[in-house]
């Protein structure tokens, strides 16, 4: 058990000694204590949950008065995840920044730590406290660059719509403590069901998940997403995409699991409510993205499209729709980080991000365009990738419920996002077919995204592309790691199972399933999977092809212009804070609304 | 959207929002009527377990004293970003501080304030020294205390001392001390690994009797640290804005 907390530690404890040290060079030191950190914390994920009481307050008769981390292999899993991608972008700045101030290390490290105290808490308080944490840091991060607007006004649109989502989670958390008087998740999950659920239960869980779902990206809480990532340094774009959008659906999924589930009941009207948000994320993410020539707003988008994938996985209340949906972030997470450690190569080199002006002008960095056209494939769900597993058993789960739809949303988004990331790999590192025409609008955007690094560089150094290639080599291996697939899915199984946590947490019984059955369906891949996966990837390839050479079939170039719908759709994207708060709270009001009528 | 549009759709958003809002509302317990154990367990159990009278203290600081970690660390990482954002850039550099807001009367700082302020400085350092070390008898402790002790560093200022407050504010020694205010909370929560224990328990010796200011082990220690990182971390912040306003131009201007 120590472990989990000399884990989280050994993140707490680098950043302070590195303060005093300020102009020394220690990133080095920084990441090796992290890369430490994510070893330990996948160890602890292979054992059974443990539970650790902070200041050795175990609680009595039931009732907890301290703080605990309980941590599935699911929740300390993530955490891994953030700490590799935390190691991996480290690694990546190393050479990226001309002159990096402690300040970013410092930024970074806090960042995770406030990721993994998110991860393994199993109290809703401090649970909101890390994410607090978490949501700091990352404003101060995408504002790292303040001598430009874009910056700025990126950070600033990201920390009110982030704030205004967390004082609702907030407000919901002081209702539930109003009418329980606990705070621990186990605890509240007890009393909560031994009462009928009335509206009280049903707002305080709507306010709560609603600031994850801010954090998530789900639509229409989406917007602040791309503004913060277009203009956030490209390390940090990695770990946004790759790791924080998914912690906020990940808080959903805890809160739902771990205190409402039981409590709320009515599990259909919940699923469809998550169905459609999904749905909706997954598609309006996708066009956007297709329809972007910047191409850190375009991998942004496709992150948005992603997040609704995952809510999707999430929102079937199977162990098998949850496996998949976390199979799936693992993928998504590498493949996206190297995406975006890419396009900071071709920042660092060609110094520009606009899809149109860079046509053809990578084709010296060869490699780079190689692992970004591979990761565009993996994101497109080409078999054997982690997303391609994923998205498998997401399907199936969906099917079995009588979703055979989920299939259709899965592939068009594939298609398209794929599509477009391949049409920039075609365009960009190999000159193929014709530049996509300019758009005023977005050449003005990329503009701005100049002086990341100083000034353009004549070779790429090593340390830049070596962690995009291992997030490509490993998003490829895992699904192959022995005993992968089985243990995804038991520990999903356990994520669900609200009395064992319970009994767990609040009397420390370990749970007497630890090598639950596993849920009927596959563990592996089927012939159906492989059939869609390579399905999307081909249609995606197609789909890039298609927008690179449509000068030369004339019957499509009347498809690639923009339509008068997707232009007043982009209008919504407006960059104005204000707009995008009225979204939250039209949101939050419709998503209630919903639940009230459905649950009452 | 248009300023209209969107003025309509968020009032008839919000009219619905505070519809549900209310109807959750209605499921709280009545005014006075508290229904959970934590509170009763916590007001019967802390003076004795303790030794600190302060029991919100002893919630802050020993039941809870994990969350506020992570609340101290908001507030640290908030300084640092005020900090990141406010660095002296490229095509920067540092004037004669003077006001940059043009058209403007300049007026002096008149006696009255300048005296007021002075006066209060005193006062001021040790009523926040007093919050920061009365975590454990008094619903005070290092948040409270570091606030009250920045401000008196604010005084400076307003007292129309502007070199004299840049003297006493030096960036760089207000960051370390930050951090090892900060850092030292980590420890002292460290420390108790140690002893085999969990992390963050109360290993100090507790005192001979509740209510005095050596006894409640590590509540103490942990306000006094948390203090040191307040203080500094809005000193700093506060030094941050002025010398951005007053300091720092653009090349060139």
């Amino acid at each position: 058990m120590p472990l989990l907390v000399g884990a989280f530690l050994s993140a707490g404890a680098p950043f302070l000694k590195q303060r005093q040290r300020l102009s020394d060079g220690i990133a080095i030191l920084t990441s090796g204590a992290v890369t430490g950190m994510c070893a330990a914390l996948v160890f602890q994920a292979s054992g059974p949950r443990s539970v650790y009481w902070f200041g050795g307050f175990r609680p009595s008769h039931g009732i907890a008065i301290g703080i605990d981390f309980a941590a599935g292999p699911l929740s300390a899993g993530l955490a891994a995840l953030s700490a590799f991608l935390v190691t991996a972008s480290m690694m990546f700045s190393w050479r990226y920044f001309e002159h990096v101030a402690t300040h970013f290390q410092t930024l970074m490290l806090i960042f995770l730590a406030g990721m993994v105290g998110f991860c393994l808490t199993g109290d809703i308080f401090d649970m909101f406290v890390w994410f607090e944490v978490m949501g700091v840091a990352a404003y101060a991060l995408t504002a790292y660059r303040p001598e430009e607007k874009g910056p700025v006004q990126g950070a600033i649109n990201f920390a009110i719509t982030n704030s205004a989502g967390a004082y609702l989670s907030l407000s919901g958390i002081g209702l539930l403590y109003g009418r329980t008087g606990a705070l621990n998740m186990a605890q509240v999950s007890r009393e909560l069901s031994a009462q009928r659920p009335d509206g009280l239960v049903v707002v305080s869980f709507v306010l709560i998940i609603s600031g994850l779902l801010v954090k998530g990206a789900i639509a229409p809480f989406h917007f602040w997403l791309a503004d913060a990532h277009a203009v956030a340094p490209t390390p940090v774009c990695v770990l946004f995409s790759g790791v924080m959008v998914e912690l906020g659906l990940y808080g959903v999924t805890r809160v739902y699991w771990s205190m409402f589930a039981k409590a709320l009941g009515h599990e259909q009207v919940i699923s469809h409510t998550f169905l459609v948000l999904g749905t909706l994320t997954a598609l309006v993410g996708a066009v956007f993205c297709y329809h972007q020539r910047h191409i850190k707003r375009l991998l942004a988008f496709s992150t948005v499209s992603h997040a609704g994938l995952f809510l999707s996985g999430i929102a079937l209340l199977s162990p098998l729709g949850l496996a998949g949906a976390s199979v799936y972030v693992l993928g998504h997470a590498m493949v996206k980080g190297a995406l975006f450690l890419c396009a900071g190569v071709v920042l660092h080199r060609l110094h520009s991000v606009n899809e149109t002006s860079l046509h053809g002008r990578g084709r010296s960095l060869r490699l780079t365009g190689v692992i970004f056209t591979v990761a565009g494939l993996g994101l497109a769900d080409l078999p054997p990738f982690a997303t391609f597993l994923g998205k498998g058993w997401t399907e199936e789960s969906a099917y079995s419920h009588g979703y055979a739809w989920v299939t259709v949303v899965f592939m068009v988004s594939a298609v398209l996002v794929g599509g477009a990331v391949l049409r920039v790999a075609g365009g960009v590192f190999f000159g193929l077919g014709d530049p996509p025409p300019e758009d005023p609008r977005m050449a003005k955007e990329a503009e701005e995204e100049e002086s990341e690094t100083e000034e353009a560089k004549y070779r790429t150094p090593l340390s830049m592309v070596v962690p995009a290639a291992a997030l490509v080599v490993v998003a490829l291996a895992l699904p192959f790691f022995p005993g992968f697939g089985p243990s995804v899915q038991r520990a999903a199984t356990r994520f669900e199972d609200e009395s064992a946590y319970r009994a767990l947490v609040l009397s420390g019984r370990p749970p007497a399933n630890l090598r639950a059955p596993l849920p009927p369906g596959p563990t592996g891949i089927t012939v159906a999977d492989v059939a869609t996966g390579a399905g999307s990837a081909a249609g995606a390839v197609l789909l890039a092809g298609a927008a690179l050479f449509r000068r030369r079939f004339r019957s499509l170039a009347r498809f690639a212009q923009h339509s008068r719908a997707v232009r007043a759709a982009r209008r919504l994207q407006s960059g104005v804070v204000n707009d995008y708060v009225t979204w939250l709270v039209i949101g939050v009001a419709c998503i209630g609304a919903a639940l009230a009528a459905a649950l009452r | 959207m248009t300023p209209s549009v969107r003025r309509w759709l968020c009032l008839a958003a919000i009219a619905g929002f505070a519809g549900f809002y209310l109807w959750g509302l209605q499921g709280l317990p009545g005014f006075g009527r508290y229904p959970g154990p934590y509170g009763n367990i916590i007001a019967s159990h802390a003076v004795e377990q303790a030794h600190a009278t302060g029991v919100v203290s002893a919630v802050n600081f020993d039941y809870r004293g994990f969350d506020t970690l992570g609340e101290e660390f908001i507030l640290f990482i908030a300084a640092t970003g005020v900090a990141t954002v406010l660095r002296r850039l490229r095509g920067e550099r540092r004037g004669v501080p003077v006001d940059q807001v043009g058209g403007r009367e300049q007026t002096g700082t008149s006696d009255a304030v300048r005296v007021m302020a002075v006066l209060l400085v005193g006062p001021m350092v040790l009523y926040g020294w007093y919050l920061t070390s009365h975590a454990q008898t008094s619903p005070a402790g290092g948040f409270q205390g570091g606030v009250v002790l920045a401000s008196a560093v604010v005084l400076v200022y307003l007292a129309g001392q502007f070199q004299a407050f840049r003297r006493i504010t030096p960036v760089g020694l207000l960051e370390t001390a930050e951090a090892v205010g900060a850092g030292s909370f980590v420890a002292v929560g460290l420390s108790a690994l140690a002893y085999g224990l969990a992390y963050l328990t109360n290993i100090l010796p507790l005192g001979h009797q509740p209510g005095a200011v050596d006894s409640s082990g590590t509540i103490a220690l942990i306000s006094f640290f948390v203090g040191v990182e307040v203080s500094a971390a809005f000193a700093m912040m506060v030094a941050e804005l002025l010398e951005q306003a007053l300091v720092i131009r653009e090349t060139g201007t």
